[in-house]
């Protein structure tokens, strides 16, 4: 760190998920400008994605609303949607980035009335429920986007149907011809809130993802359990919507496994208790069995935990499962060895769910926050600020903490002190 | 003050003009308001803002806009300091009510008038600025949280008072020897850097550090808080950051484990003072320890001793014995283990450890033999087994806040207010773990944590940082992690949540930067979580106050105090402004600027009620705009269809429902009144801790008061909303509508 | 000669574990088991075992040496290789198990060289060192006739049916039996290995 003074006050943060968002609200409230750059149409990154958080049961978009709501009245925040950055050049106090946005074909006149959606015919796979339905190529990518925009999927866009929903927009907001951009911005300090992507469950090829439908990952039943979901929140058997009676729920999908992520995702033991919790609500005379090699229930989580195993239909069975096969009717069998009792199992399930690892998604952007650590988790240090789950695996609550300590960071950076 | 003058607009826009008559809602501000309005095709379109800053330009002072939800365009609307205030005629109108029909038409009617009716009984909030302000914070504690805290808070620029009770900084880092490992690789443990962060601290000239000095008192309020020190000096800062750390559990509670069996059964903390001191023998014999078996869960996870996982002890008994066997590698090391917990990269570290030889035992211990042997009952190999020829045994013993003042003893009040949080003990209802099913249990009393209170607050709720179940100074909330009950004083490191080191440095920033917007906003008068930035306060009209109290007991952050009359004083900048307390005052005496109980009543009564000839039920709707109002515009997007009889007040929180407003809905010939909020309860989703609780008991006493009135109590109900109710919503209203149909007419219609 | 391994005198006496760790292939990477249970639950014939690899390495650690020697564990493996792909340690089972009954034979274990699988690896050891290849009549004439001589009869003559079948589908042939080209070389060769071998554990032990 220089100790001249910082060229530019402004502090980007990149990411616009529950790390980026508290990071740029909580540098806002204090005091600085900030410039949010985020890759996909919407903030609320995967927490939006979440039907509800561990250990309370409550649903993220709450805290997200009050997050827009003080973005908001904020004057401070100014956001770029569908951006990523493309470079940066410059040290601490003197950055200049590039940032790539790609093309919305909706301006920011549109008031999500609708009527784009209502004219377009085609339909795309629905990003936001990672592709379990399909959504009209002009959409809102949910009833709680931020910025409250549509978007046009390219697929359409210069196509006739294009043109259609051009013609239904009352407001003109509609413009096929946007190409996207590339500009400059000058800022002091850059927050790296990246986030994470899922695992890919197909890497595991022993737990049969891929080809059985009734394997589905961890967020994915994320989707099925949301009541803005593909099946309205109703935990259903993929194959044929059948109500789920026996469901396992596998740990250390891809986790804690030198053959794919070294590393404890830490939040999976939970999100599973939590997904017990799901299937046990809706629907009452189901049997859950969470398989696991360490229930890794920190702190006070401690008590969730506990309350689950107070559940008579709720097994917890320390195995780490071998494999899944098809079975009768090609619903999963679950096979491995229970370490407790030597037992070697073959159960069938209605539904097995993957409780597959974070992983950094930074990766992705050309490694441009400068440390990061053998995982690709951006290490924070000297001028490099990490933020959330770029940071590291951790749950909702310690990413929030991160973001906020990760703001507190970078306003000394545009300040020109260093703790 | 300047007079009043209302620019009205209505946009005609997204459907409005086709759904509904625009021109007759002209026509109910001109008739009845006299007051003349404009529309437009497209307001929120530049035309559209351009025509609303002509007429600022020109001198209006007030701005209603009848468009979409308030939710959403509020940068296009956004004309500060202009007050705006928003009618929904989209969301909850239009896209939620059958087009062209004339209950559509009515409630959009209705809906101008409330929006018109209370651009009469606002007023752009005065910030309460009296008086001067310390931007100063205090931090208590000077081990690695505290240190790191006033470090940080001096980085951004301010003075900080650094309060240690011993007499030396570093805390318990000064007593330990490596740290466990925080840089990549993760692998091994590092290097015991405290030195560093004490002598970054002692040397920094914004921070005043005193030792063997503790908070004796502590009075006023964020931007100026008056602590009293036990050095009889009195201080004034602007923000507090609690870093009091943490103890290790007694371990002489833990006979069980073998403690006091033998002197070579030692705590954790007890091994971590040898290892630091290079000397790790036995305390019977001054032997070497060639053998030692660390216990895990020492305290720790069990009902009678900590509920909860300490978090960190799992990774520090690997640390201790990977320094053991670095000291002397044919050391056998054994960790006798239920889970293992070394959560994300620390990993890398149970790893290390096994490479290193360390050897795993899964199970429970059964007993501790005065000769040092452990039976363990290893559950990996199915038999209890004997580890013999041990030199030594060290319990994990757990994490206990320092939440308290374990120096001074218990104080006989406000132990109640130490309550909060979830009881871990209380299994769930089988199949209603969430949703609509309320939480059919009794609450586990809760034993007060041992000792004094750390801040002795003069507050009128008692002298207690309130903390939860477990006894950590925590937050209620996932999304807020900082969010006390008391504003201003933030709480950071292991008395916040079981955590090492590294994590404690890290939750010392943030603790700090809440701390710095704190000092800020309370300069500013402006208010701070969750209605952030919001200028207005309670202010109590003491001529008609009847000293009832209820307010100071019912503000559930403490910021109403009583003076020596017992009249109450508001402690503006504490005050998180729910208005709870002006739901609580029975005599509307509390009120802000922009935010009344005239204000609700107004609006109430400005809605047309229809006869009973009519065959219409008129409903009220008072909804939480926290979730239950997002829910409902979320449920106009998806074109959910409800009721066009409920007519929706939008409030700041149901704490702040005054019975008063119901009881002027029913005197005006609502057939029913519905408070739409969040969960309350131990596992509360109230953005003001208590809001909906007080809401829900003010309501329990409604029945009574409905039956002397010959009114059904059913007419009032309290429904439970979550944000992601877009779909249950319409639902409960339709079936409420339904049940007050049934009941038929209130009996005062038209008196 | 190989030394022998070390004889714990009670549970969790560490000598035999590390002696594991030092002396066996891949026993080193033993040591990062966390006893997860993928290898028993991937194991083919894992039902059909004794212990199982997960509990088998535990047993290890505890120093239930003759209970490990004595393991049908060791024998039962197939060589399939699922444990040794899925264990997420890496830690490579199927060649500690093998390496494990080598050392279970040498240290004369009555129940190692008593095992069907024992017998069956020692005629096809023979078979290999003589010819350089494994002649199935061989392996399976010495195999059999290992348990003496009518029980050998009794059992050849219950597999032939499938000799005669596999002799049909030319999975078998009649004649001299398969050979390496140059078997003193090979000889030669296993001579040299079999010294290296006795070199390098005795330098270890």
């Amino acid at each position: 760190m220089t100790d001249k003074q910082p060229r530019s006050r402004t502090i980007m943060v990149v990411g616009g998920g529950i790390a980026g968002i508290t990071a740029a609200v909580e540098a806002a409230e204090a005091g600085y400008d900030v410039v949010m750059v985020e890759k996909s149409p919407t903030l609320g990154g995967r927490v939006a994605q979440m039907n509800r958080y561990f250990p309370k049961l409550c649903h993220p978009t709450c805290g997200l609303e009050i997050n827009y709501q003080r973005i908001k009245k904020s004057k401070r925040i100014s956001l770029f949607t569908l951006s990523t950055v493309a470079a940066v050049k410059g040290s601490a106090g003197a950055y200049t980035v590039t940032v790539k946005t790609e093309p919305r074909f909706v301006k920011t006149n549109c008031t999500a009335c609708g009527d784009c959606g209502q004219a377009a015919e085609s339909e795309i796979a629905d990003p936001f429920n990672y592709g379990m339905k399909t959504v009209k190529a002009a959409y809102l990518p949910h009833t709680m986007a931020f910025p409250m925009r549509y978007v046009v999927a390219p697929e359409v866009a210069k196509t006739p149907e294009g043109e259609r929903i051009k013609a239904a927009c009352k407001i003109g907001a509609i413009d096929l011809d946007d190409q996207g951009s590339s500009f400059e911005l000058e800022v002091g300090a850059i927050v790296w809130a990246t986030g994470w992507k899922p695992y890919p469950a197909e890497n595991l090829t022993a737990y049969r993802w891929a080809d059985l439908p009734n394997v589905i990952t961890n967020v994915e039943m994320e989707r099925l359990a949301s009541p803005d979901g593909p099946t309205q929140g109703r935990i259903v058997r993929p194959s044929d919507g059948a109500v789920p009676k026996k469901v396992a729920l596998i740990q250390c999908a891809g986790s804690r496994d030198l053959n794919h992520l070294a590393y404890c995702s830490r939040i999976c033991c939970l999100a599973s208790m939590k997904h017990a919790a799901y299937v046990r609500e809706q629907v009452a005379e189901a049997e859950v069995d969470v398989y696991y090699i360490d229930l890794r229930a920190h702190d006070k989580l401690e008590s969730f935990m506990r309350r689950l195993k107070a559940d008579p239909q709720v097994r917890f069975v320390k195995s780490k499962p071998s494999r899944v096969e098809p079975g009768e009717g090609g619903n999963p069998t679950v096979c491995g060895e229970n370490t407790l009792t030597r037992e070697v199992y073959a159960r069938a399930y209605d539904l097995v769910v993957l409780a597959t690892g974070m992983q950094a998604s930074v990766s992705e952007d050309g490694r441009l926050a400068g440390s990061y650590d053998d995982y690709g988790f951006v290490f924070t240090e000297g001028e490099t600020i990490g933020a959330g789950v770029a940071s590291g695996p951790l749950d909702v609550s310690m990413s929030v903490q991160s973001a906020t300590a990760a703001a507190c960071k970078a306003i000394q950076v545009v300040s020109g002190v260093r703790g | 003050m300047t007079e009043r003058k209302t620019g009205i607009y209505l946009c005609g826009g997204c459907g409005i003009g086709e759904a509904i008559d625009v021109a007759a809602l002209e026509g109910v501000a001109k008739k009845e308001f006299k007051l003349d309005s404009k529309t437009h095709a497209c307001l929120c379109g530049d035309d559209g803002v351009a025509m609303i800053r002509a007429d600022l330009e020109a001198g209006i002072n007030q701005v209603a806009i009848a468009a979409c939800s308030s939710r959403v365009m509020t940068d296009r609307f956004g004309f500060e300091p202009i007050q705006v205030l928003r009618a929904d005629l989209r969301e909850k109108v239009i896209w939620s009510h059958p087009a062209n029909h004339e209950d559509t038409q009515a409630l959009a009617e209705d809906s101008v008038r409330m929006v018109l009716t209370m651009a009469t009984k606002v007023k752009a909030p005065e910030p309460y600025v009296e008086g001067e302000w310390s931007s100063r914070i205090l931090v208590m504690g000077g081990g690695v949280t505290g240190l790191a805290a006033a470090a940080q808070a001096a980085a951004l620029g301010h003075e900080v008072l650094l309060l240690e009770r011993s007499d030396r900084l570093g805390g318990r880092a000064l007593d330990s020897s490596k740290r466990l490992p925080h840089r990549p690789p993760y692998a091994q443990p590092a290097a015991n850097d405290i030195g560093d962060l004490v002598a970054s601290v002692t040397g920094n000239a914004k921070i005043t550090a005193r030792l063997g000095c503790t908070v004796t008192q502590t009075s006023g309020m964020p931007g100026r808080f008056v602590v009293n020190l036990s050095d009889g000096s009195v201080e004034t800062v602007g923000a507090i950051v609690v870093a009091t750390g943490w103890r290790p559990y007694d371990a002489s509670k833990l006979g069980h484990l073998g403690y006091g069996a033998s002197p070579d059964v030692v705590t954790g903390v007890e091994l971590e003072g040898m290892l630091k001191a290079g000397k790790v023998t036995r305390k019977s014999n001054g032997a070497p320890v060639k053998s030692v078996a660390f216990v895990q869960c020492a305290g720790s996870r069990d009902p009678d001793h900590l509920p909860y996982c300490s978090s960190i002890c799992c990774a520090t008994s690997l640390k201790q014995a990977l320094e053991l066997i670095e000291a002397e590698p044919a050391t056998n090391a054994y960790v006798v283990y239920e889970e293992m917990r070394t959560p994300g990269v620390m990993e890398e570290l149970y790893r290390t450890a096994q490479a290193a030889g360390v050897i795993f035992m899964k199970g429970k211990v059964k007993t501790v033999g005065a000769d040092l042997t452990v039976t363990v009952a290893d559950e990996l190999i199915g038999e209890d087994i004997p580890l013999a020829g041990l030199d030594m045994v060290v319990l994990a013993t757990g994490m206990v806040p320092n939440s308290t003042n374990t120096d001074a003893p218990s104080p006989a009040e406000g132990a109640e207010q130490l309550a909060g949080d979830i009881d871990p003990e209380v299994p769930f209802p089988v199949a209603g773990y969430c949703g609509d099913a309320p939480a059919a249990h009794a609450k586990r009393p809760q034993a007060a944590p041992e000792g004094g209170s750390l801040l002795n607050l003069q507050y009128r709720q008692g002298p207690h940082l309130p903390v939860l179940h477990d006894g950590f100074a925590d937050s209620h909330y996932i999304c807020f992690p900082y969010e006390t009950r008391r504003t201003g004083i933030y709480t950071a490191g292991p008395v916040r949540r079981p955590m090492d080191w590294a994590e404690a440095a890290e939750d010392a920033s943030g603790a700090v930067l809440k701390a710095v917007q704190a000092v800020r906003s309370a300069s500013a008068g402006a208010a701070l979580h969750p209605r952030v930035g919001d200028l207005s306060f309670p202010k109590i009209n003491l001529n008609q106050c009847t000293k009832c109290k209820r307010c100071t007991v019912e503000c559930p952050f403490g910021a109403i105090d009583e003076d020596e009359q017992t009249y109450p004083i508001v402690n503006a900048t504490r005050c998180r402004r729910c208005g709870t307390c002006m739901g609580a005052c029975p005599v509307r005496t509390i009120s802000f600027d922009n935010y009344s109980v005239d204000m609700l009543s107004s609006m109430i009564k400005a809605v047309k009620v229809p006869d009973e000839f009519s065959g219409k039920p008129r409903i009220l709707i008072m909804a939480c705009e926290n979730d239950a109002i997002p829910a409902l515009d979320m449920a106009g997007i998806k074109r959910n269809q409800w009721s066009a009889h409920v007519r929706i007040l939008p409030v700041r929180c149901l704490g702040s429902v005054s019975l008063l407003c119901i009881s002027d809905a029913l005197s005006v010939g609502y057939d029913g009144v519905m408070m739409m909020g969040c969960k309350p309860g131990d596992d509360y989703q109230c953005h003001f801790v208590k809001g909906s609780a007080m809401a829900a008991e003010r309501l329990s006493k409604v029945g009574e008061t409905l039956k002397s009135m010959m009114l059904e109590p059913e007419r009032v109900t309290q429904a439970e909303a979550s944000i992601a109710d877009a779909d249950r919503l319409p639902k409960v209203i339709d079936a409420f509508v339904e049940q007050i149909t049934a009941i038929g007419f209130n009996p005062f219609k038209g008196f | 000669m190989n030394a022998p391994s070390p004889t714990p005198t009670k549970k969790y006496d560490l000598s035999f574990a590390r002696w594991v760790y030092d002396n066996i292939d891949g026993g080193d990477r033993m040591a990062l088991c966390m006893q997860c249970g993928t290898c028993s639950g991937s194991c083919p014939i894992g039902t059909q075992m004794d212990h199982g690899p997960r509990k088998l390495f535990m047993m290890i650690r505890a120093g239930m040496k003759e209970a490990v020697l004595t393991s049908n564990t060791l024998w039962n493996c197939v060589s399939c290789y699922n444990c040794v792909v899925r264990c997420p340690r890496k830690v490579p089972v199927a060649y500690i198990l093998h390496d494990l009954a080598t050392v279970a034979v040498r240290e004369g274990y009555a129940e190692a060289r008593n095992s069907d699988n024992a017998r069956f690896a020692k005629a096809f050891w023979w078979s290999a060192a003589k010819y350089g290849r494994t002649d199935e009549r061989l392996v399976t004439g010495k195999y059999y006739f290992s348990f003496g001589i009518g029980e050998g009869y009794k059992r050849g003559m219950a597999n032939l049916p499938i000799a005669m079948g596999m002799i049909k589908t030319k999975r078998m042939h009649l004649g001299m039996p398969h050979k390496c080209s140059n078997t003193g070389e090979l000889h030669k060769i296993l001579a040299k290995a079999a010294e290296i071998e006795a070199r390098d554990h005795g330098k270890q032990g």
